[in-house]
């Protein structure tokens, strides 16, 4: 397979144009809308029938609509667009893959280990599709590209544009209400600890005189207590990692640590504020978007949830005056410690290209254009603080709001990265294959604490830990006896600094 | 089959075509037999079959390699409390639905039977309209009348001072499943009373004219004729609504997702949660799932024929048997 290359136009040059239109698409809001792809990379076959990319869609869908429909017009090949909720790509790309009509590129199905799609054939890599391949990744922050990940073998398999650095679970706030709550000095600095939450969430409730309610939270959708449980414990000093296999688990001692004071205390947070009367009534019956939607209506005066809320509310309810600022911490002390992700590309944003795909060629133009600085620009100026580019010097230079440059600098500030098992050992793909989790989850117990139907937040917590951990020792023995090598020491990395990210060094040293 | 004979060949058995040669002499018919059976083998027969043969794999749906594990999946289920208590949520959920509605139903279809009854057309379309309506939008719409923060309803509640506070009506795990069996009932009466009112045309309009002569009031008519003769349809329509009950997805998948804490989580919540929306950090389990599926049309069918026995027996005893 011959490598694509940019003919005609030096890479000094092509830089040039590119640092040029970085310029140009700084220069304000009507330059920056059109793009300029540069010429068509040397030996860029004919296309064969149309680019087809897939997505959930979102903010980065309005993204890659409007650029890929440029490309086409630019390229002279007809492109189709597709944005699709979680729900529906999870069982889409795995028909079209078995029936071969999966798009030429796409996320991956949410549950899906990318481990797992490429022994199963679904990808290819990268490398010989992008001009000028190695020059362009190196172009990428630290940590962008990472074995395990989005390398395999060596060879580039998931092409990211955006980063998981960004608060998911930061408290944004109807600032009036917080301010006559007495809470006025809240924000980006400064964080909440849980009582002074616990507080201002019943003087939100009491001021308004049943008009609203403290905290509201999208309870029908499991996956939020989890993600909030979670959160609260982090700003507690548990070092537990955040979302999929790992959640929970502690990543010094490798054990689930459902059950450490941290969470105990995170848990109890959120009931205490129920107890008190302060969260929105109905909120295990509301899903996220519908929470969303209650808070910019004025019933409610808090909400723990990510930043992409930034950029909408401000574009559909311009004038309702809200806050954000870091989840709450336990207290004082507690305040500067951080949130920790497991990577630092984002996975569900993160492109995947078709084993079989018809014009690889056109996606790694594409893709090389979107991974350049140009692009990186172009893409800040609508994924903004919720799905940021994954250049820090792009989401900077972008024209964004305040509150979002606020949240950007509040990412940097407290989110690091966690080591992570599956990157340290990649065979752990095969252990997540067979690992089953017990039910309940962490996310379905904090909402049958919620919902009253589970008693005693410890002991119900330590009956998961413990769950938890036999299933994955289960998972482990049968992935060992299906010829993987791995082991619980995988999950343990006794000597990581918290404080900081775990980078390809800390891999090295282990 | 019927056979023509000649009347030379009365007291003998009339002469049997052979069986090829009986189609061919049908083949038209069989012919336009054909799309209906495509597609009937596509929709109906092969995903029941691929279920069963699902059942007995490990697999998640993402890998080629499948594991085959015999009865495990069948073992696991029957241990799992989880599918247990779905399974039992939704008979609880049919019994607290179809009884309801078909008496509600019968209700309507004899009151909008009558023909001297004005706008008659006009209320069965409003009570037949639910029926029309999609599940989806009827579920958003249900959780925001039931909202406890500002629906209509417990706004009604309160002003009217039934209750003290709002109720969580779809949020409290001891309410939940009681609330939905109530957006069920109101959504599928309008079918009932439809089916009601087609066992109705059967009832001869002499025997109306009759008991109007005799000066029978009309609850009399009602038990005393009009019952037993469409009680016979009963069967057949218990049958339809407990099967419509039985696939309460949509309406529980658009209002509260199996939740909270798994309180409205009936078969078909469990058997979409196992297949594809498995917990964080869990590959599907298209195996267990299609094992779940296999059982709950097990089960479903066990009480099929159940009815179907009872109904004969019913019928035997009435010296039905034969009649019909």
């Amino acid at each position: 397979m011959h490598k694509i290359s940019y003919g005609g136009l030096s890479r000094r040059s092509f830089l040039q144009s590119t640092a040029a239109l970085g310029v140009v698409a700084l220069a304000g809001p009507a330059l920056a809308q059109s793009a300029d792809f540069g010429p068509a990379p040397k030996g860029l076959p004919p296309a064969n029938g149309p680019v087809r990319w897939l997505d959930t869609g979102d903010q980065k869908g309005i993204f890659i609509k409007k650029y890929l429909t440029e490309f086409g017009k630019a390229r002279d090949v007809k492109v189709v667009y597709d944005g699709l909720p979680w729900k529906q790509l999870n069982t889409v790309v795995p028909l079209g893959i078995s029936n071969n009509s999966a798009p030429d590129t796409f996320n991956l199905p949410q549950t899906l280990e990318p481990a797992v799609a490429i022994s199963e054939g679904w990808l290819q890599p990268f490398d010989d599709y992008i001009p000028d391949f190695e020059n362009w990744k190196k172009a990428f922050p630290d940590g962008a590209f990472v074995e395990g990940i989005n390398v395999f073998g060596g060879k580039t398999y998931g092409f990211t544009f955006s980063t998981n650095r960004r608060f998911e679970n930061a408290v944004l706030f109807d600032q009036k209400m917080m301010n006559e709550a007495g809470y006025d000095k809240i924000g980006a600095d400064q964080a909440l600890t849980f009582s002074e939450m616990r507080d201002a969430a019943k003087k939100i409730t009491k001021n308004s005189k049943g008009k609203a309610f403290g905290f509201i939270i999208g309870g029908s959708q499991v996956q939020r207590w989890g993600d909030v449980a979670t959160m609260l414990a982090q700003r507690g000093g548990a070092p537990v990692g955040f979302r999929g296999l790992i959640e929970g688990l502690n990543l010094k001692t490798g054990e689930f640590a459902f059950d450490d004071d941290a969470y105990v205390a995170g848990v109890e947070l959120l009931l205490g504020m129920r107890d008190d009367g302060s969260v929105f009534p109905g909120s295990l019956t509301i899903i996220a978007p519908q929470a969303r939607s209650f808070i910019t209506q004025g019933a409610a005066g808090m909400i723990i949830q990510g930043p992409w809320n930034i950029p909408i509310w401000e574009k559909k309810v311009p004038n309702w005056n809200f806050g954000v600022s870091p989840g709450p911490a336990p207290d004082k002390a507690a305040m500067e410690n951080p949130v920790w992700v497991g990577q630092l590309p984002s996975s569900t944003n993160m492109m995947w290209l078709n084993a079989k795909a018809k014009n690889p060629a056109y996606v790694g133009d594409f893709d090389h254009w979107f991974g350049s600085m140009a692009g990186q620009i172009a893409y800040a100026e609508i994924g903004s603080c919720g799905d940021p580019a994954i250049f820090p010097e792009a989401s900077k230079k972008a024209d964004l709001s305040k509150r979002a440059h606020a949240m950007l600098a509040m990412a940097e500030k407290y989110v690091r990265i966690s080591p992570n098992p599956f990157v340290r050992n990649p065979e752990l793909g095969k252990v997540a294959a067979v690992y089953i989790a017990p039910t309940p989850t962490l996310s379905q117990t904090v909402q049958g604490l919620f919902a009253g139907q589970l008693k005693g937040v410890k002991e119900t917590l330590k009956k998961l830990s413990d769950a938890q951990n036999k299933a994955l020792d289960a998972a482990i023995a049968k992935a060992k006896s299906q010829g993987a090598k791995v082991s619980r020491n995988d999950f343990v990395f006794a000597d990581w600094n918290p404080k900081t990210d775990f980078g390809p060094a800390d891999y090295a040293k282990l | 089959m019927v056979a023509y004979a000649n009347v030379s060949d009365i007291g003998s058995p009339p002469p049997r075509k052979r069986l090829v040669a009986r189609i061919w002499s049908a083949r038209l018919d069989y012919l336009f037999l054909v799309p209906g059976l495509i597609i009937f083998g596509a929709f109906i027969v092969w995903p029941l079959i691929a279920s069963i043969y699902y059942s007995t794999l490990d697999w998640s749906g993402f890998s080629r390699n499948a594991t085959y594990v015999g009865l495990a999946n069948f073992r696991a289920l029957l241990q799992d409390s989880y599918f247990l208590s779905a399974l039992w949520r939704s008979f609880v959920f049919t019994l607290m639905t179809v009884p309801l509605q078909m008496l509600l139903g019968l209700v309507f279809a004899i009151v909008l039977n009558n023909k001297l009854l004005k706008f008659s057309t006009l209320f069965r379309a409003l009570i037949f309209l639910p029926v029309v309506a999609p599940v989806a939008v009827i579920g958003i719409v249900w959780v925001l009348l039931l909202s406890p923060f500002n629906g209509p309803i417990n706004g009604y509640l309160l002003d009217g001072h039934l209750v003290q506070r709002a109720i969580d009506f779809l949020g409290t795990p001891n309410l939940v499943m009681w609330s939905l069996a109530g957006i069920f009932v109101w959504k599928w009466t309008g079918i009932t009373m439809i089916y009601w009112l087609a066992a109705l045309q059967t009832v001869p309009d002499e025997l109306y004219e009759a008991a109007k002569l005799d000066g029978i009031r009309m609850r009399q008519v009602v038990v005393h004729i009009v019952l037993p003769i469409i009680a016979p349809f009963a069967a057949v329509i218990a049958l339809i609504s407990a099967i419509w009950a039985l696939n309460v997805f949509p309406l529980i998948q658009a209002t509260t997702e199996g939740g909270p804490f798994f309180s409205s989580e009936v078969m078909e919540v469990f058997i979409f949660r196992n297949a594809f929306a498995p917990p964080s950090g869990q590959f599907p389990r298209l195996g267990y799932a299609s094992a779940a599926g296999v059982l709950f049309g097990v089960a479903i069918m066990f009480l099929t024929i159940l009815q179907a026995l009872a109904v004969r027996r019913a019928r035997a005893r009435r010296g039905e048997n034969g009649n019909d």
